[in-house]
């Protein structure tokens, strides 16, 4: 038997050094194709893990899933999706989350560039104010918004309020009204945000290269000119990928909602996030909260499909 | 050095032997200051040790041994609260006394609920002891995730009931844990569930001296009420009344739903008994919209925006007139350290219908045990010694936790000296009034803080006339009654 395998062997060894002689396609060893894998493994676990809850999350929203009542439990195909659509602050939430994103991105953005702009002038303490700048980064988001909750406190006990009154403006009711909790829950995250954006745009001010700049002051052009012609154009890549990152956060937006306004009032500040948090983590109707957060991972899936698109043309443009 | 050093000895003899005797004299100064801090720590540790075994000997009075079951382990599950604070440092005494080991977590209320339920409904048994209450009992009893705890209470192996004294508990509150598991009904019926630690009930404080500055009466009916808010902001320029707005249930718990149950006489249920709800019913319609108006007229700008916490603030910091809400926050509003109005508040029963009685609602704090465990004896010692008259006395004086439970608790001296002294003895009087008629004010149901969510934004939406207190309660009856009827409560 041996020397039947041994001769064996030897002639598949010497077939397969052949054969990988004559045909690139040729199947490579065992060990040789394992290896790839087993390099990726961690990788790969790590997706399995990231995988697996996503996977779930979206097999519980087909399912009639209450904590509460393990024994209602069944697979209910679209059932929630369909319940989703008559649930009576559905559109709202909706249109209140796609708004909130459109208007926020494109008022952060806006003034992330203005502060960026600053920050990359030649003035003096520049340094000390990028450093303060970072600090709103520092910040939990959830203590960000308890900390402006107690300076919008509706009374003159509020810091902003005792600030207007010297003014002659307010008290104004900040969290308290609908369309000014709405403004509120705006500025915090503003606050919060905002030098996230400007430090992107940042690097990406001081990343520029400085010929085209040299060629147009030569030129004689205007300070507006520039900017609008060459900063601008430039700084494309930058800004769409800043608003990418905005409109995902903006989107998903929770832990400023929930700690200054918890929804209110009178549901002017409910997100789809917030619903969706509801649902499953107040009311343990994981099936329906579950929907809800699948809804918001589509909405947040195609914005950042075009928007990671929109980016990588720009990004082409740009090198070219 | 040593070299220098020898060189100046071999220099001059009778310097090295006065050096030799310094360092003698500084190193026997050392030693004996060691042996003085040792001496110190030994008395220390004796006398804690001593003071250890003193409180271990009250609880060896039981006739049970509470050894039984060394060596198992138990982990509790807590709500971050008062009473939680209160706990924690008495727990290694529970240790020392029964060789048990106890782990717990503590988490804020929210994501204790969902992590209890999470656990209780994949029947885990993370938690052994848990802390439970009338209101999460009607979730937690029917798919029998609780334990009975008479099978404890009524084995002499595990419990010497003339030491426990469970009849020194206010009867109201044991009866508040007592339920039959019918839906709609069957309060202080059937087995008891778990043992309350804290309670609280509904009171009106009010700025007493506001009040006898402007000759303004305590009001004696919900529109006296109303009236005593303007009268305040009004004359003192402050919020006449705060109270909760936030749009989910708490907001309901306490001023309020005291309010619509004493206004109606009792009368009023938010659920009939086949559990179909009953928001648009005219009696609570009427209260509800005296409510709300009363709350946009002398309320606070951000009514909508307001937590228990906010309104406890606002109250502490003489910014309002009025506070319908728990009894406790008297430990607040008392302390010169947290509060604007130390001395100057007056303590009240809210309003009673027109046949005269307030039916406060109460809310309790209790521990019960989760049927997935294992070590459920141990976690019978556990909710024993925890609830014991010892324990609760020393979690009230010791860790001010002010929401007695015990009667013996309530008139040690030592509470009486504390609390009896807010309001100048108004406050202890209320509170024992109030709770001769205080009942769980809620229609027991598990979706509780679902059905009482769509209730509190029906208030929101009338406070802001979105809609017409008729159509906003007629939302919330449709609302209730299609979530009711998907899970299958209604009859």
């Amino acid at each position: 038997m041996q020397p039947r395998m041994a001769g064996g062997m030897g002639s598949s060894c010497v077939r397969w050094r052949t054969n990988r002689m004559s045909s690139p396609r040729a199947s490579p060893r065992p060990r040789e194709a394992i290896l790839p894998y087993l390099l990726l493994s961690p990788g790969l676990l790590l997706l399995l893990g990231m995988l697996y809850p996503f996977g779930l999350g979206v097999y519980y929203s087909l399912t009639n899933y209450y904590l509460q009542y393990p024994h209602l439990f069944r697979f209910i195909w679209l059932g929630n999706y369909i319940k989703l659509l008559e649930d009576p602050l559905f559109a709202y939430s909706f249109k209140f989350t796609l708004a909130y994103a459109i208007v926020a991105v494109a008022v952060q953005v806006g003034l992330g560039l203005g502060v960026a702009l600053l920050l990359n002038s030649r003035i003096k303490g520049r340094g000390a104010l990028r450093a303060m700048m970072l600090m709103p980064l520092m910040m939990p988001p959830v203590i960000t918004a308890l900390m402006w909750k107690i300076m919008m406190a509706s009374t003159k006990a509020g810091i902003l309020n005792y600030l207007l009154s010297f003014v002659g403006v307010g008290p104004v009711n900040w969290l308290g009204a609908m369309n000014s909790a709405i403004a509120s829950v705006f500025i915090i995250d503003t606050w919060g945000n905002l030098p996230f954006v400007s430090l992107i745009l940042l690097g990406g001010l001081q990343s520029l290269p400085t010929e085209p700049y040299e060629a147009a002051r030569v030129d004689g052009a205007s300070a507006w000119g520039i900017f609008r012609y060459i900063t601008l154009p430039l700084l494309k890549p930058f800004i769409i990928l800043a608003a990418t990152f905005r409109v995902m956060d903006s989107l998903r937006i929770f832990d400023v909602i929930y700690a200054a306004t918890v929804g209110g009032p009178a549901d002017a500040t409910m997100s789809l996030h917030m619903r969706a948090f509801f649902f499953a983590f107040q009311w343990y109707q994981m099936g329906m909260g579950m929907a809800y957060a699948m809804v918001l991972l589509i909405l947040v899936f195609l914005a950042s499909y075009f928007l990671m698109g929109y980016w990588k043309r720009a990004a082409e443009q740009t090198t070219l | 050095m040593d070299i220098i050093l020898g060189i100046q000895s071999r220099m001059d003899p009778w310097k090295e032997d006065k050096t030799m005797k310094n360092w003698m004299r500084s190193k026997l100064w050392a030693v004996a200051g060691l042996f003085l801090v040792l001496g110190v720590w030994i008395c220390w540790a004796a006398v804690e040790a001593s003071a250890a075994e003193s409180d271990l000997a009250y609880y060896r009075q039981a006739k049970i041994n509470w050894r039984q079951f060394e060596g198992q382990k138990l982990t509790i599950g807590l709500n971050k609260h008062q009473y939680t604070e209160s706990l924690l440092p008495l727990i290694p005494e529970f240790e020392a006394l029964t060789g048990v080991k106890v782990d717990y977590l503590i988490l804020p209320e929210n994501e204790y609920g969902a992590k209890l339920t999470a656990d209780l409904s994949n029947q885990r048994g993370e938690f052994t002891v848990i802390m439970a209450g009338a209101m999460r009992n009607w979730a937690y009893v029917p798919p029998g995730w609780m334990v009975p705890l008479e099978q404890f209470l009524n084995d002499p192996k595990l419990t010497d009931r003339s030491w426990y004294k469970i009849e020194d508990f206010f009867p109201s509150l044991i009866a508040a844990n007592r339920w039959n598991g019918k839906m709609g009904g069957g309060i202080g019926e059937g087995p008891l569930w778990s043992i309350p630690v804290m309670a609280e009930s509904y009171i009106l404080t009010y700025r007493k001296d506001i009040f006898d500055q402007y000759k303004i009466k305590v009001p004696k009916t919900y529109e006296e009420l109303a009236e005593a808010a303007r009268l305040v902001k009004k004359n003192a320029g402050i919020d006449g009344i705060v109270a909760r707005g936030t749009p989910n249930f708490p907001t309901l718990a306490t001023g309020y739903l005291t309010g619509i149950k004493s206004y109606t006489d009792g009368k009023w249920a938010e659920l009939d008994e086949k559990m179909y709800a009953q928001f648009h019913d005219p009696r609570a319609v009427k209260f509800s919209k005296l409510w709300t108006d009363m709350l946009r007229e002398s309320g606070p700008a951000n009514w909508a925006n307001m937590t228990w916490y906010d309104g406890m603030e606002t109250f502490a910091a003489g910014l309002a007139g009025m506070y319908p809400d728990c009894d406790f926050f008297a430990q607040t509003y008392e302390d010169p350290q947290k509060s604007k109005v130390a001395g100057k508040v007056g303590y009240a029963l809210l309003p009673p219908g027109p046949a005269g009685t307030t039916y406060s609602g109460v809310f309790t704090w209790a521990l019960g045990m989760s049927t997935a465990t294992k070590n459920k004896g141990a976690a019978w010692l556990f909710i024993q010694w925890a609830t014991s008259p010892r324990t609760l006395l020393n979690a009230t004086v010791e860790f001010k936790n002010y929401n007695p439970t015990r009667v013996s608790v309530m008139n040690d001296p030592r509470t009486q000296k504390v609390m009896g002294g807010w309001g100048n003895g108004m406050y202890l009087k209320t509170v024992q009034e109030n709770l001769k008629t205080a009942r769980i004010a809620w229609v027991p149901n598990p979706e509780r803080p679902r059905m009482g969510d769509i209730w509190a934004r029906a208030l929101q939406e009338m406070y802001f006339k979105r809609l017409t207190p008729e159509e906003a309660m007629k939302r919330a009856t449709d609302e209730v009654n299609k979530v009711f009827k998907d899970i299958g409560l209604q009859k």
